[in-house]
């Protein structure tokens, strides 16, 4: 049995705070650990692996930028923590549809316009990535220097015009599907039932005692 | 509600601005008992598309515009009532199988509809799983849409307006972008829908896949529909006056083998055993063959065949694991891609994703200008040979879709190349641009160019090409004359061409 969307999020906003307000490596260190366990017991390392060589290049650019306002242990802590915060990020939104999340935030009182805007942005980030693909290669075939290098930037147009009308285009005729589907609709149910059980409960309580714990012993 | 019409439109005129003095739909009148299945049909800006959206309200609430008459559907007016209120009685399914599906799972995409409604989830479950395995698409439920195949999207799509038992299903150009055995699923989902006793309408330019199909043919021809009739009676000369696809009826055409370039002619590129993976899986296989100046070869096979990924391969955009690619006398792994856009255009298949340019003129001498070989005289000759002298000022991206590829071929030819590749030019396109492309292509091969077509469209491809190669699954698995290889029915069932309907019995 999974948690409820909203009992995901609460305790992704708890480990976040969390992070931030971890100054140490070790700390750092114990809750990374326990989100990689999370990872591992999950099965999705290996996706993981690969969002991790996404992010590892920024992580190391942020701390470049520290280090060279501070010192390199600040520098490494604060590269770390932006692993950290991307790695909860990849455990929630792989453990969490974009549906679920939409649904369970207007559970909560989100308006259903603004949920679901987010999450069909969500869907079509991969589709809109194949569509830049497809103009870079109509461009170049005919023989457009636009790519990789110094030209790119005099270029730039070529790519994002294409781009701009083809999601404006696409904009219109998911408006008009949506439409058709009855998305206006007022009176809108859910596939799922969406409900904190005694499981989410007990999650989220641990959760603020756990932080609460943090805080306390921070104090002292 | 008692009615006697599932559908029932009289008199029925619309424009999309009210100050347009001539109206897209003129006059139609149209009406079905409970259980028919009607093709739409007309060239190109005939109003068929217009007409699908005024049979859910799309026309005129989500529109605007003005109209006349009334449109009724189970007797409801739908020129009254809101598109969310024909939601149970109208299933709408559009062309454009990636811009209509939009939930992460399929199983999402089918409810949506039924959450509109406001049924409990129990009810939305069961209707769901009910619609999902009538259309034998139940094992892709947890998919994310946008891994599935064009067809699959379709059937989806379709799976998602009969999950609400509508009394009408609408179809516009659902078979436009896929291939023949996406097309036969479609088909048969359709004819099952279409048992339990569902109306449905079909708005399509590819006549050989509908016509076996329905009960009544309704030819749109400006804004009016000039015939009504059981596809039998569907006269040959209708065919030509209206702008549909080819004679259906006519004497069965012969045996065309067209005539390739001279034996000597000088190779323009030659392929030699390349193989290309990516992401660990394999896309091409040992693939070799040569294209001779002049010579128009068909690139055929399903979507996913590695038509497009070879196609990449011709100016560098991919770069062969292994194997070497001759290009005009250069070796291409030597090249980097603007040199080899000098001698190879391609016209990828959305023609969208080119333009950038403000006007039909620009756009065309984009390339030649980067490419700093811009030539008056040959732009000029490309204009007139695709009949752009109207369209020059005007913004490409607002042409309509058949004027937009005219000008997407006239700049891959900009620079002048040797070889001309398209990319599936006939998707969505009415009868009237497939023969003006066939009479493109003549011309251009007569002028030494050599031409390489990369279709799923056997009706075209034997129409055109002096070779076919065929591929499925990144390998050619049969090549050489089209005659040859459409009678080589293991291989043409292998990259999933079966012969359509017409050319079944004389292959």
């Amino acid at each position: 049995m999974t948690l409820d969307p909203r009992t995901k999020l609460l305790l992704s906003v708890f480990y976040v705070i969390l992070v931030v307000f971890s100054y140490e490596l070790l700390p750092l260190l114990f809750e990374w650990v326990f989100i990689l366990l999370l990872i591992l017991i999950a099965g999705k390392t290996k996706e993981h692996l690969r969002w991790f060589k996404a992010v590892a290049p920024m992580a190391i650019f942020f701390g470049a930028v520290v280090w060279w306002s501070s010192d390199g242990k600040s520098a490494f802590i604060a590269g770390f923590k932006l692993v950290n915060i991307a790695s909860v990020f990849f455990a929630f939104f792989t453990s969490t549809s974009p549906e679920d999340l939409g649904n369970a935030l207007v559970k909560a009182g989100m308006p259903y316009p603004v949920a679901f805007v987010m999450s069909v942005s969500l869907q079509f980030v991969p589709v809109m990535a194949r569509k830049a693909g497809n103009v870079l290669d109509a461009q170049r075939s005919r023989g457009i220097p636009i790519g990789p290098g110094l030209k790119a930037v005099r270029y730039f147009h070529v790519l994002l015009v294409p781009v701009l009308i083809q999601s404006i285009r696409l904009a219109e005729e998911l408006a008009e599907a949506m439409e058709s589907r009855g998305f206006g609709r007022p009176g809108r149910t859910f596939l799922k039932d969406y409900k904190m059980r005694p499981a989410d409960w007990i999650a989220v309580f641990t959760g603020m005692l756990l932080l609460a714990a943090f805080f306390l012993l921070r104090q002292s | 509600m008692h009615y006697s019409h599932t559908i029932k439109i009289s008199s029925l005129k619309y424009s999309y601005r009210e100050e347009t003095a001539f109206p897209v739909l003129n006059g139609i009148d149209l009406t079905s008992g409970e259980n028919e299945y009607i093709l739409l049909c007309g060239a190109s800006g005939s109003g068929k598309s217009t007409l699908c959206r005024t049979f859910n309200g799309l026309i005129p609430h989500f529109y605007g515009g003005s109209l006349e008459g009334y449109v009724r559907i189970a007797g409801v007016d739908t020129t009254i009532r809101t598109v969310g209120d024909m939601l149970e009685l109208v299933g709408m399914v559009f062309q454009n199988p990636e811009a209509q599906l939009f939930c992460s799972t399929v199983e999402h995409e089918i409810a949506f509809g039924l959450e509109s409604l406001g049924l409990a989830p129990s009810e939305i479950k069961s209707r769901v799983k009910r619609a999902a395995e009538k259309l034998s698409i139940a094992d892709l439920l947890h998919r994310n849409p946008h891994t599935l195949s064009d067809g699959e999207k379709q059937l989806v799509a379709i799976a998602a307006a009969t999950a609400l038992s509508p009394k009408l299903i609408v179809l516009d150009e659902p078979y436009a972008n896929l291939d023949p055995s996406n097309v036969q699923g479609v088909r048969c989902a359709l004819k099952e829908i279409r048992r339990q006793g569902v109306c449905i309408v079909i708005a399509e330019h590819r006549l050989h896949y509908t016509l076996p199909d329905v009960d009544r043919v309704a030819v749109i021809h400006n804004g009016r529909i000039v015939i009504d009739t059981p596809p039998a009676l569907l006269l040959p000369r209708y065919v030509k006056e209206y702008g549909l696809e080819f004679p259906l009826y006519g004497p069965r055409e012969e045996k065309i083998e067209i005539p390739g370039p001279p034996p000597g002619a000088e190779t323009v590129l030659s392929v030699e055993n390349i193989s290309f993976s990516r992401n660990g899986t394999s896309l091409l296989k040992d693939i070799s063959f040569t294209l001779r100046k002049g010579e128009c070869i068909a690139v055929l096979g399903a979507n996913g065949a590695g038509k497009t990924t070879l196609l990449k391969h011709i100016n560098g955009l991919y770069r062969p694991d292994k194997g070497k690619i001759t290009l005009m006398e250069l070796d291409t792994s030597q090249k980097k891609i603007p040199e080899l856009a000098r001698y190879a255009g391609i016209a990828f298949q959305n023609p969208d994703s080119q333009f950038f340019k403000l006007n039909v003129r620009d756009e065309i001498s984009a390339g030649a200008d980067a490419l700093n070989c811009y030539d008056e005289k040959w732009i000029n000759s490309l204009v007139d040979l695709f009949g752009l002298e109207k369209l020059l000022k005007r913004a490409p991206y607002r042409l309509s879709g058949g004027e937009k590829k005219r000008v997407a071929f006239a700049s891959a030819l900009a620079a002048k190349p040797a070889v001309l590749a398209l990319d599936e030019p006939t998707a969505g396109q009415d009868a009237r641009f497939r023969s003006a492309l066939s009479g493109f292509l003549s011309e251009l091969t007569a002028e030494g160019i050599a031409v390489l077509l990369v279709t799923h469209d056997l009706l075209f491809a034997k129409q055109n090409a002096h070779r076919f190669l065929l591929m499925a699954k990144g390998k050619i698995i049969s090549e050489g004359t089209p005659g040859k290889v459409i009678s080589d029915k293991t291989a043409m069932r292998l990259a999933g061409l079966l012969p359509a309907e017409r050319m079944k019995d004389d292959a």
